[in-house]
């Protein structure tokens, strides 16, 4: 019993079906973790209390496991009454797991703006909201644009994760098609080479932004 | 059953969780330096196939990639245990990635480096183990403390091939004790424990790296 081709093959059209779900979860999160990591990093930015609050939430998320968030989401919030759909479940745990990661990435943009160009906002008598819109994330955009395309791979190549929570993702199929026939290998690796391509895809196109970005910034 | 028995619980997979992380390094370390080295060395044809290697265990979905070795290589006749398959690919995953740092750390050297070392009669592989491979590794250490992090963080996962780590004695616990909320959030804490000081350990290494006057910039 090695490995049929010809099974092989049969298995792509049902698992390149659920393709849509997967970069559909992966772009909502990455959009939720972006939201998420902005507003982390707006209120560590402010300090304070709160500040140093979020600042240590930022740390435990990323000292923990993304599987165990996943779990924890899951079976606590039924606990306190509240039932969502295992696909909702799956986004909220990567958006708020990936924030602790985005929250970074915005200061790391932020902070690589000269000191010059919040300095010659405030001396235009811009205000700090005008200054912020028009002066600062213009250009923090222009930073966080490569890293940001990064992550959203990172968080496509996590979609899989959520398999474990039922969602009919690429790897559930996988796994579905798995458990009727009792071969294992095929689907998985079927579904091993898709992710790997679409990784590889969007790797490169970020590569290619970043170039672009790099030369523009460079002008 | 008690909070403290939760955690004592949970604790009790910490032995496991322990030895694939230093079971990977053992994968993760070698992988590394021979990878990264040989892409940093290599052109044309090689330096293809190696990054064609190290990108096959960095892009790929690591979820994926555990299920295929755990269900496939007994299919092609290779019998290795649970323990064995998890380190191999979680191992050589975060290999892939640190790998990444290991040429990076390399190319960012001023060829000065190699020159002098060059002119002062040294054979390439003198200049690379004597000069070129401390002031890369030692540059690099953040992003390797990075990457053992995520390590320790992807071992999570083998509680989906069988292994009794942290999070999959909390999904015993789970079984026979319905608390979510305390299973899940010492799960949690339980990683946050292992990972933070690890963390910590990370940024004083970098403030270190990065401080001015430091030895491998004082040149």
């Amino acid at each position: 019993m090695g490995f049929d081709l010809a099974f092989a093959l049969s298995s792509v059209p049902t698992i390149l079906g659920a393709v849509g779900t997967t970069l559909c979860v992966a772009l909502v999160s990455c959009i939720g973790a972006a939201a998420i990591g902005f507003f982390f990093e707006m209120v560590r930015r402010a300090g304070g209390i709160a500040g140093l609050t979020v600042g240590f939430v930022i740390d435990f998320i990323r000292s923990t496991p993304v599987l165990a968030w996943l779990y924890f989401l899951y079976f606590v919030l039924p606990f306190y009454g509240i039932r969502l759909g295992s696909m909702t479940v799956g986004v909220m745990g990567l958006s708020l797991y990936y924030s602790g990661y985005l929250a970074e990435v915005f200061k790391a943009g932020i902070d690589a703006i000269p000191k010059g160009q919040s300095e010659a906002a405030r001396a235009l008598s811009l205000s700090r909201r005008d200054a912020v819109i028009h002066v600062i994330a213009p250009q923090m955009l222009r930073n966080i644009a490569a890293p940001l395309g990064n992550y959203f791979v990172s968080i496509l190549k996590a979609t899989p994760y959520l398999a474990v929570l039922a969602v009919p993702e690429m790897l559930g199929r996988a796994f579905d098609i798995a458990s009727e026939t009792y071969r294992y290998t095929e689907p998985l690796v079927v579904a091993g080479l898709i992710f790997l391509a679409l990784a590889l895809v969007i790797s490169h196109g970020v590569k290619r932004l970043e170039r672009r970005l790099l030369a523009v910034g460079a002008r | 059953m008690s909070l403290f028995d939760i955690w004592l619980g949970i604790l009790q997979g910490l032995g496991t969780t322990a030895a694939v992380t230093a079971y990977g390094l053992v994968f993760a370390v070698p992988f590394a330096l021979v990878f990264g080295i040989a892409q940093y060395l290599t052109q044309g044809v090689a330096r293809l196939l190696v990054t064609g290697v190290i990108e096959f265990w960095r892009s790929s979905a690591v979820i994926i990639l555990l299920f295929i070795f755990y269900y496939a290589l007994p299919v092609v006749g290779i019998t290795l245990s649970a323990m064995t398959v998890s380190a191999m690919v979680l191992g050589l995953n975060a290999g892939g990635y640190a790998s990444q740092a290991v040429r990076a750390g390399l190319q960012a050297l001023p060829p000065g480096q190699r020159e002098a070392g060059a002119a002062l009669g040294l054979s390439r592989p003198a200049i690379l183990l004597l000069i070129e491979l401390p002031q890369a590794l030692v540059a690099m250490s953040p992003t390797f403390v990075n990457t053992l992090i995520q390590l320790v963080k992807a071992t999570a996962l083998v509680s989906l091939v069988t292994l009794t780590d942290m999070t999959f004695r909390a999904k015993e616990i789970a079984q026979v004790e319905y608390n979510p909320v305390a299973i899940y959030t010492a799960l949690l804490l339980a990683f946050f424990v292992v990972c933070y000081p690890i963390a910590l350990a990370g940024r004083w290494l970098e403030a270190r790296v990065a401080a001015p006057g430091s030895r491998s910039r004082g040149i």
